[in-house]
């Protein structure tokens, strides 16, 4: 993109870049449709799907019943049908009453029948707290969407990522969890960081599942995270880099598949590894990373910290949801122990 | 035939509700101008506010007592005040004080009061099971007790619900489901996503009988709900009652509303039933004074909780670490005793 | 609805306003709004029509519009700043 006449000027935010590029594969594809609560006239209400009902209509755009459990499974069917439905869970937190539909259905129908069946769903939800909606409402459970073999888990922090993580979902011929961060998104009433809105490219284009990004390169530790933490960890590598620590900070973008190979490589240059995410601390990202660090070449790390929510649900009140999402002090804390402890 | 002090009762708790919503919104919006910020100002999270909802409230609980149990959804207050939930302590968990109902952990979306026996929880239809679950209790104790879950219209599609009707039909329990119809599901119209016109319709489907009051009339609701929970306490079984209520707000504070019609939303405003039980108790012999009096002491009790929720401390960031159980982790025990197992040991 | 005027300083093309009005004006009470996003920074090129702006008043999102093709001049109103219906949010140098 260095060629002046060929710069992408435009930029959008992560929701507009997620909705360019549905838009996109439904005009190609007659098969593509969109189900979920709010998703018409309201347009999702994390602004996921604006837009969408003018230009398709009620059949394409559906809103459905307060029946996740049904209409969740019915796209699981219409997928095996050979349709390519993208359902959208409102936020992730209600997974649960669905969960037979995503974790014995839509994960497993392809290996239960030997490859002969594929589920070309892509499964939308909102992801993640920072804005005081308590236990119910604010959880990434990236984890537990990763943890059971056949899904694919996306998770985009920045609009260039979303759209092409988008497109590469819907072709994608296997269940894919694209999970959007509310905080990211560009609303007008949950404001973003500065970070994910960047300029967007109007062609479509896919960006492969399984490559982690290198969002800045650095020397003394590598910082490996996803979604909102990916901005806070660039945040804590500016504040560092004042103090003399350069920080590497690995943006994973997909969880499945996992790009193990960037990770070591950074960590084989760095020696230290801070691993920050958004979900529990316990059973998920942060020892996952660790332990396939530590099974790639336990010799290259010297150091290794987690930051993560510490295993209580999300409180409500700000003071107790502020101390338990890790945000860029807990980042640079912890990487100035890694870096200081040898 | 209701008595007229009970009709004062039920007109004392409608415009504490009212009264309550309005001045919860007031109090949300401060700091979320001009731009609506979600995490600015002095309440926190989404708030889903129930004007127009508060005779379905006011109908069913006061045939209550404290024993009996009260699930509510995410749009809890005009029934958390109406079963008697403390005002204050409720306001303060809702402002996210350490003094609240949970310790400022669980929000407007998840009051919890055992001296009432007062639970919500914000995902559709899930407050259905466990009030199921408070009646198996009160049967298998061969107590008097009932229990009651309030939902929505847009939450009889859900599966907890029409399992927990089943549930509580085949085990005879002495439970209540009552629907707030208030014609929407955020931005879903209830025709768009049920083709029942009426949700009571549901309960033929499990042998259970079903009501509807089709007004917003806190006096039809509390003679239905008298028989309904007649029947319960009486061990005669669960029943399915949906009431017509109006939604005067949007959604959830911050809902443009650019889904709604203005003509309904304009009819929801001029239907109001706190003006319907007005005009009762005017025929009744009350006049301004007796009513601005009503109306005063409702305010003022408003205005004590919420004035009292704001001196309260915020809960120290460490708090977070409470509450996960209430057994130590390793639980009744540290230690395992020591057996002489035959076969072999197992150390 | 645009406000063209000629620029002194040197530049081609035209400075043309942004504003923030339009047929929405008529769905909201509230005369005061802010920006929540620019699509575009200055210097950047937009095409006629392009969204290089989204808006909020009274919670009700909107979109503003480029007049002109050509590149952004200048932002007036910075994106969660205030400004009243009507004002100038920035200014676009027409190609
Ligand atoms: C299982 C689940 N799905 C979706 C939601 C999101 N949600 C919250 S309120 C609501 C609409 C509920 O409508 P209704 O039951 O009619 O209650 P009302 O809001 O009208 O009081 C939805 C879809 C949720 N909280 N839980
Ligand atoms: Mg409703």
């Amino acid at each position: 993109m260095s060629d002046a006449d060929d710069a992408v000027d435009r930029e959008l935010t992560m929701s507009r870049a997620m909705v360019e590029s549905i838009a996109h594969e439904m005009r190609a594809n007659e098969e593509v449709f969109y189900m979920g609560e709010d998703v018409a006239d309201y347009g999702g209400i994390f602004d996921s799907t604006q837009g969408l009902l003018d230009e398709f209509g009620r059949d394409r755009i559906m809103d459905v019943p307060i029946s996740e459990t049904a209409y969740l499974g019915a796209a699981v069917g219409a997928a095996q049908e050979g349709m390519r439905p993208i359902a959208e869970l409102m936020f992730v937190d209600f997974f649960g009453v669905a969960m037979d539909q995503i974790y014995n259905q839509l994960a497993k129908n392809t290996y239960m029948s030997g490859g002969n069946v594929n589920v070309p769903l892509v499964l939308t939800a909102a992801v993640g707290g920072t804005y005081n909606d308590a236990a119910q409402h604010s959880q990434t459970l990236y984890g537990t969407f990763a943890h059971v073999p056949g899904l694919k888990v996306v998770v985009p922090s920045t609009a260039y990522d979303a759209k092409g993580l988008m497109h590469n979902a819907i072709r994608d011929d296997d269940p894919v969890m694209y999970l959007f961060h509310k905080r990211l998104m560009g609303i007008g009433w949950m404001p973003a960081p500065d970070g994910p809105k960047t300029p967007v490219p109007e062609t479509d284009y896919t960006i492969p599942f399984g490559s982690a990004d290198v969002k800045r390169e650095g020397a003394d530790v590598t910082v490996v995270t996803l979604g909102l933490h990916v901005h806070r960890a660039l945040d804590a590598a500016e504040s560092l880099a004042a103090g003399g620590i350069d920080a590497e900070v690995i943006d994973l973008r997909t969880l499945v598949p996992l790009d193990t190979e960037t990770i070591l490589e950074s960590v084989r240059k760095t020696g230290r590894l801070v691993v920050v995410d958004e979900d529990y601390r316990s059973f998920g990202v942060t020892g996952e990373i660790i332990a396939s660090v530590a099974d790639g070449d336990l010799d290259a790390l010297d150091a290794v910290e987690r930051v993560a929510v510490p295993d209580v649900p999300i409180p409500y009140a700000r003071p107790m949801e502020n101390e338990v999402i890790p945000d860029a002090t807990d980042i640079e804390a912890s990487v100035r122990e890694v870096v200081s402890g040898e | 035939m209701v008595s007229l002090g009970r009709m004062r009762e039920l007109y004392a708790d409608m415009v504490t509700a009212r009264h309550y919503e309005e001045r919860l919104q007031e109090e949300y919006l401060e700091g979320k101008q001009p731009a609506f910020d979600i995490s600015a100002g002095p309440i926190p999270g989404e708030l889903h506010l129930a004007a127009g909802q508060e005779a379905a409230a006011v109908g069913v609980c006061h045939h209550l007592r404290a024993d009996d149990t009260v699930t509510a959804p995410h749009r809890p207050h005009h029934v958390a005040i109406a079963k008697g939930v403390d005002l204050k302590r409720m306001t303060a968990e809702i402002f996210g004080r350490k003094t609240g109902l949970g310790k400022g952990k669980g929000g407007h979306m998840h009051l919890f009061d055992p001296d009432v026996n007062f639970a919500c929880s914000g995902i559709i239809a899930e407050g259905c099971p466990p009030a199921a679950g408070a009646a198996l209790a009160a049967k298998k104790r061969n107590e008097d007790s009932v229990a009651v879950a309030f939902l929505g219209e847009g939450a009889i599609d859900q599966g907890a619900f029409l399992e927990s009707l089943n549930f509580a039909s085949v085990h005879d329990l002495p439970v209540v489901f009552v629907v707030e119809d208030n014609d929407w599901a955020i931005s879903m119209p209830k025709e768009r996503v049920t083709d029942v016109e009426n949700g009571s319709d549901r309960a033929a489907g499990f042998d259970m009988p079903g009501f509807r009051v089709d007004r917003d009339d806190a006096l039809a609701v509390y003679e239905a709900a008298g028989e309904a929970i007649g029947r319960a306490r009486d061990q005669n079984g669960p029943t399915l009652l949906e009431v017509q209520v109006h939604r005067r707000m949007g959604h959830f504070m911050g809902d443009p509303q650019t889904y709604r019609p203005d003509d309904d939303e304009e009819a929801a405003l001029a239907r109001d039933s706190i003006d319907r039980l007005e005009s009762t108790l005017r025929d009744h012999g009350l006049g301004d004074d007796d009513l601005s009096a009503i109306r005063g002491d409702a305010e003022e009790r408003v205005e004590e909780a919420i004035a009292w929720a704001k001196e309260q401390p915020q809960p120290a960031p460490e708090d977070a670490y409470d509450d996960v159980f209430v057994n130590p982790p390793s639980g009744v025990t540290t230690e395992e005793p020591d057996f002489d197992l035959a076969g072999g040991d197992d150390r | 609805m645009t406000d063209r005027r000629r620029v002194t300083d040197g530049g081609s093309g035209m400075r043309v306003a942004v504003r923030a009005a339009g047929d929405w004006e008529e769905d909201v009470d509230e005369t005061e709004g802010i920006v929540v996003d620019w699509f575009a920074r200055e210097g950047r090129s937009v095409q006629a029509g392009d969204t290089v702006c989204e808006i909020q008043v009274e919670k009700v999102s909107v979109d503003i519009h480029a007049p002109v093709a050509g590149t952004l001049d200048e932002i007036v109103v910075d994106e969660d700043d205030a400004f009243e219906i009507g004002d100038t949010l920035g200014w676009l140098r027409s190609e």
